[in-house]
């Protein structure tokens, strides 16, 4: 049972992922916070890959409650926290209207408690993901780069300097700029192979601080991070997939989030879900999940026009309904793993009245990155209809023998 | 099927009382698989190192981005293409470091996220500790070290090494990944570090299609442009000839190693002519005993077939820092540090082993068969069946010696060459024994006819001649080659050491040229201590498909107006100098000679940017060690043609106003250069660029002197074991001696007499030989290897030091003879009646 787990056997064969071999391991480090010798452990490498979330180190700045938040600077990188992310979902329709998604994630490690900002020395990593799930296929791609040099960052306005400073998150040449300060109305465009995304986004509600006033508790000993989202994106743009262009429209989802410590010891993962319902209201909910059974929830109801109300653990009762098998790796039979996954739910807030079944659109969504997960499109029935987006992290990956 | 069983088993019997019998055979065929296994090795290293020069750490490398001008690429015209989406991109930074030793080490610096590596591939491998990423990547960095480079450096894990400009590299890893080679590895923020600047040297790209490839074109800067990457096939084609004389030498040891089995072979087989006599008494047929002896063959070659690869491998092993340091050296091709032995290698030595075997047991095993069950005197017989042979073996002689006249005008490559070589060798090896027949003959006859014991030992050579004859042909083998390739080093040490000295004139070599150099110039020239500069262009081109160097000369500096011609046209260099002819004149390297075929005043057509232009060559320059094309041409005329040709360094002359001063100008020179802004590292002095020239050439011929070296042992080894069969064979008559009254030191001369006189002759024979040998290599095959020609020197002190070395190994053998037979005599003695 004890197998080893080398970076060939992690390695992603999706014909259109752009893997890189040396990236392979460099994730395997950056979750591990460099501390925790993966190798050997099969049976867990997904949840440990999540060490890096759990594990404290000391000199960082620390999430406490009641921070002021103050756009738009806090748009832009804050280097004092370990790690940050940018990261936008959304579900769209073509012409036919069928269903597409995708999902875009810009995130930031800092190596040191102590940052380094300029130069091949920085010590800020970026990482980026993204995946287009198309009606029938599922995309993914996953780049690395230093911060310092330019190849990768944020830029963003701030109140005292550079307060006409344009905003942009890019990665090479996966990029989502806005002509103003404000990340609204902006453009969000990249490629996976020859799959290319481009998408024009505007918003017009306010930002949704999660949690309490934006401080978000991850657990009852102190894990929290700071975390706002904007739910209402109205989406238009095209992706040309295969040789042909595809007109999209939809709404996306974005979550800004930053902590030094988001996880504690005994969470293995999270169910986190994005919906986005046919009213035009949207909902958040997820749960982190514990070793000891006493799952970790929260969430928050948003209306059109943006008002949220936040959900507590009491408020969410969260029922997997259906664990289904997910083959990793098909095309290479050497490296095929699995991973049983709950891909089918029910999510109630009797607070609301509310129950919906929520159903992955299919099941081949698995993101096969350094840092693996599922990550994809899920359809909403019952007291409302609509789609949205599901994340599952932390489910152990099994080697198919 | 028990028949042959038992015969077989009757057989390897002997062995067993025999044992040193089964260590000669071994001897012979371990050592001749050995280095032809061990050059195998290398070479298919080599070759696999060559195949995959186009990538680098496991990502492939299809095209390279040079700047059009300087030497260095702006940081920010890389992240510019990274963020037009061209992620087939990775910088490089490459630099030479010097040691405090003064060695010169490989640095390679990329940022590991940035390569494009294919899943599937290598790539840097995590070996286990995570952390060595983000330490490789961070402040205070690694440098990734390989194991054996590491040990030449006496490094440990962590230490710091120390540089000769007193800068320290970052803490030492010890690991190597694919296509590292002899290179440091440093991650591109570290490099950058270190040789103090913020730019990049080159950026490579990986693979990329037709589509992809345009677009990049478009979208580089002018100041960039985009070459494909040929190194595989260059490298390819420029150790051609390299690896063709590694392979010649090893096969040379083969067959020193073949003559050894011949005569283990028969050996053997002469002292089971009583067992297979008996065997046959007992009616064994002659087709049984064949196929046991077959057996045998088998049997033993596969025991020698892996036990010289064994050793072959480890010679490998030993040889391969030399030859990868070489490599780098000559034709700055990257070989990794670690050795693969392939199927088909071991197949082809296993095979290589058992159809020697059966080449040297087809004439003794044909001898045997065609052997009388009972026959007459033994020793008569031998003496005339030797007689027989030696007359066979000097027709065969003669016919090679023809065959070599006949070959030598048709001559034209290098694998040809060597053939020639062989025939001549074999032709001279297979002469021997009549030239030693005859010595003997005619020593016996000046021998005064009242010193009958002068005359007995001097006959008794008869006896030990067909015993010896064979090793000595393999000692002669390997006395020739010894002194030829030592007479060809010596030759080209010479004439490499006065090039050096006609060809670095300059004091002081900057090896750039930086915008400071005017304002250094100027306050050179004002406060005296400077005489003279010369500022060269460079520009790398391919021509004939191979890479080509042009460097342009300012035609009045002083090394342009002494550059030393090899062949050129009357007023050569002042007809180069006219840039106004049509076709202007050209100076090119010998290789463009030899190689090429281009005789003087012929035709040269160079891509220009205007077009192709033809040259002439006015005159071919000595260019020792270059594995390139060149060609000079008057700087003006060179950026006439290449406006893209970059600066290449200046040469400084230092004013000695009178002898005792040239320290006080040269310190004078040094500080006013730190003074314009030059760090130590920027320039080189003259006599440690001679150091450093001298170093390469050394270690370019480590390996050839270190398989010449193995090769004596081996023939040694022969001589040894022949003497010790001698003695084992004629134990019966030493006793017989002994009992006549022939005391010790009169049985020593018997041996050491005749064979002092083998040894001489063969001696002589190698001497003259070598001669003709190392003339061969030095005009023929040197020049269509590497196309440089040298003056032949013909030296004493090798020959010498080989007859020292000849008359060392004949006394050492006589002393093991002569011990063998002190504590064996009594033995033979006590047995001399039973057996009569």
């Amino acid at each position: 049972m004890n197998v080893n787990v080398t970076c060939d056997t992690l390695a992603i064969n999706q014909p259109l992922s752009r893997t890189k071999g040396y990236s392979l391991c460099l994730l395997l480090w950056l979750v591990m916070g460099a501390l925790v010798p993966l190798l050997g452990h099969a049976e867990d490498d997904t949840s440990d890959a999540y060490q890096v979330l759990r594990q404290q180190v000391d000199g960082f700045a620390e999430v406490t409650p009641d921070r002021p938040f103050v756009f738009p600077d806090d748009h832009g990188p804050h280097p004092d926290y370990r790690i940050e992310w940018w990261y936008i979902t959304a579900n769209l329709q073509d012409e036919q209207g069928k269903d597409w998604g995708i999902q875009w994630t810009l995130f930031r490690q800092s190596m040191d408690a102590k940052p380094v900002l300029r130069g091949w020395e920085s010590n800020q990593l970026w990482m980026a993901h993204a995946a287009v799930s198309s009606p029938h296929e599922h995309q993914y791609a996953e780049r690395f780069a230093r911060g310092g040099i330019g190849q990768a960052g944020v830029l963003s306005a701030n109140r005292r300097r550079n307060y006409q400073q344009p905003f942009e998150v890019w990665l090479d040449d996966w990029v989502w700029k806005s002509q103003t300060a404000s990340p609204f109305p902006s453009t969000l465009s990249y490629n996976i192979g020859d799959t290319e995304v481009r998408l024009n986004m505007r918003s017009s509600t306010p930002w949704v601080l999660q949690g309490n006033n934006g401080f978000s508790q991850k657990s009852g000993k102190g894990q929290a991070s700071y975390y706002y989202s904007q739910p209402h994106i109205q989406v238009e743009g095209t992706i040309s997939h295969q040789g042909q262009h595809h007109q999209l429209t939809g709404h996306a989802w974005l979550d800004r989030e930053w902590s030094s410590q988001p996880l504690a010891k005994e969470q293995k993962g999270w169910d986190w879900f994005s919906l986005h319902l046919e009213s035009g209201d949207a909902v958040m909910v997820y749960r982190l999940r514990q070793t000891d059974g006493k799952h970790w929830l929260s969430g928050s109801w948003i209306d059109t026009k943006g008002n949220s109300v936040s959900l507590a653990s009491t408020d969410i009762l969260l029922r997997e309904k259906d664990y289904r098998w997910v083959i990793v790796n098909q095309d290479k039979p050497s490296q095929a793993k699995k991973v049983k996954l709950p891909l089918s739910w029910e999510i109630e807030i009797p607070r609301l009245d509310k129950r919906w079944q929520v159903d992955s659109l299919y099941d081949q969504q698995w993101m096969n990155t350094q840092f693996p997960y599922w990550e994809g499109i899920v359809k909403v029935q019952g007291s409302d209809t609509g789609m949205g987006y599901m994340e599952l992290t932390g489910y152990p990956v099994e080697i198919i023998r | 099927m028990t028949e042959l069983r038992w015969t077989l088993r009757a057989l390897l019997s002997h062995y067993w009382r025999h044992p040193w019998q089964a260590l000669f055979l071994l001897s012979g065929l371990v050592a001749g698989v050995a280095l032809w296994s061990a050059v195998q090795v290398i070479n298919a290293h080599a070759k696999a190192s060559y195949e995959q020069a186009d990538s680098l750490l496991g990502a492939q490398r299809e095209y390279t981005i040079y700047p059009k001008q300087g030497t260095s690429i702006k940081q920010a015209s890389y992240i510019k293409l990274r963020r037009q989406g061209f992620t087939e991109i990775f910088p490089v930074i490459e630099a030479r470091v010097e040691t405090q030793q003064g060695m010169l080490l490989s640095i390679i610096a990329t940022d590991l996220f940035a390569l494009p590596t294919e899943s599937g591939s290598t790539g840097v491998a995590v070996a286990g500790d995570n952390r060595a990423w983000l330490d490789f990547i961070q402040p205070p960095y690694q440098a990734w070290i390989p194991e054996a480079l590491a040990n030449q450096l006496d490094l440990i894990q962590g230490q710091q090494l120390l540089l000769k400009n007193g800068d320290l590299l970052p803490p030492t890893v010890i690991r190597s990944d694919a296509q590292q080679g002899w290179q440091i590895l440093l991650d591109i923020g570290a490099a950058q570090a270190l040789l103090s600047r913020d730019t990049l040297d080159y950026l490579a790209v990986g693979p990329v299609d037709d589509e992809r490839r345009q677009a990049l074109e478009e979208a580089l800067p002018a100041s960039l442009s985009l070459v494909k990457n040929q190194q595989a096939l260059n490298l390819t084609q420029l150790t051609d000839s390299l690896h063709t004389n590694l392979s010649a030498m090893s096969l040379l040891s083969f067959a020193v190693g073949l003559f050894i089995v011949f005569n283990a072979v028969r050996f053997s087989l002469w002292y089971r002519q009583q067992t297979v006599k008996n065997l046959r008494l007992m009616g064994v047929g002659l087709n049984t005993l064949a196929v046991a002896l077959l057996l045998e063959a088998l049997l033993w070659s596969v025991i020698a077939a892996s036990a010289g690869l064994l050793a072959g491998y480890a010679i490998s092993l030993k040889l391969l820092p030399t030859l990868g340091s070489m490599m780098d050296g000559l034709y700055g091709a990257k070989m990794s540090s670690e050795l693969l032995l392939k199927p088909t290698t071991v197949f082809i030595a296993w095979a290589m082993t058992l159809i020697g075997l059966l080449f040297a047991l087809s004439l003794p095993m044909w001898q045997v068969s065609k052997q009388s069950v009972i026959h007459g005197s033994q020793l008569s017989s031998k003496w005339r069946q030797d007689k027989v042979s030696r007359k066979q073996l000097g027709i065969l002689s003669v016919m090679l010696g023809l065959a070599a006249a006949l070959l030598y005008p048709f001559i034209d490559s290098v694998l040809m060459g060597f053939v020639l070589l062989g025939l001549i060798l074999f032709s001279a090896a297979w002469l021997l024994p009549y030239l030693l027949a005859s010595g003997l003959a005619a020593v016996s006859k000046v021998t005064p006819k009242q010193r009958p014991l002068l005359r007995w030992m001097i006959s008794d050579g008869w006896a030990q001649l067909p015993t010896l004859r064979t090793a000595m042909m393999a000692l002669l083998l390997a006395l020739t080659c010894n002194f030829g390739v030592e007479t060809l080093i010596g030759s080209f040490r010479t004439s490499f050491t006065d090039w050096l000295s006609q060809r670095l004139t300059a004091d002081i070599y900057l090896r750039e040229q930086r915008p400071e150099i005017a304002a250094l110039i100027a306050e050179g020239k004002s406060t005296g201590w400077l005489s003279d500069t010369h500022a060269r262009m460079e520009m790398s081109t391919y021509w004939q498909n191979r890479p080509a160097d042009l460097r342009g000369l300012v035609p009045t500096a002083p090394d342009t107006q002494t550059l030393p011609l090899a062949k050129a046209i009357p007023q050569a260099m002042q007809l180069w100098n006219e840039s106004d002819h049509s076709e202007p004149w050209i100076l090119a390297n010998e290789q463009v000679h030899y190689l090429a075929g281009i005789p003087l005043g012929g035709s040269i057509t160079l891509d220009t940017v205007n077009g192709p232009q033809v040259f002439k060559v006015a005159g071919f320059f000595y260019d020792y060690g270059n594995a390139r094309y060149q060609f000079y041409l008057p700087r003006q005329m060179l950026l006439k043609h290449w406006p893209q040709a970059r600066d290449s360094g200046i040469a400084l002359w230092v004013n000695h106003l009178a002898e005792g001063e040239k320290n006080t100008s040269m310190s004078m020179a040094e500080k006013a250069m730190l003074k314009a802004g030059f760090a130590p590292g920027d320039w080189i002095t003259q006599s440690r660029l001679r150091a450093v020239a001298m170093d390469i050439f050394e270690r370019t011929f480590t390996i050839t002197l270190a398989m010449n070296t193995l090769t004596l042992i081996v023939a040694g080894l022969a001589l040894l074991t022949s003497l010790m069969a001698i003695l084992q064979e004629r134990l019966p008559q030493f006793a017989g001696w002994s009992a006549l009254g022939v005391n010790r030191w009169e049985q020593l001369m018997v041996i050491l007499i005749p064979l002092l006189l083998f040894v001489t002759i063969s001696w002589l024979l190698a001497v003259s030989l070598g001669a003709l040998l190392s003339w061969l290599l030095i005009h023929k095959l040197n020049v269509m290897s590497f196309g440089w020609s040298m003056p032949m020197l013909w030296q004493a002190t090798p020959a010498l030091a080989l007859a020292v070395l000849c008359l060392s190994l004949v006394l050492f053998s006589v002393a093991v003879t002569h011990w063998r037979l002190r504590s064996q005599l009594p033995k033979a003695l006590a047995q001399l009646g039973s057996t009569g």
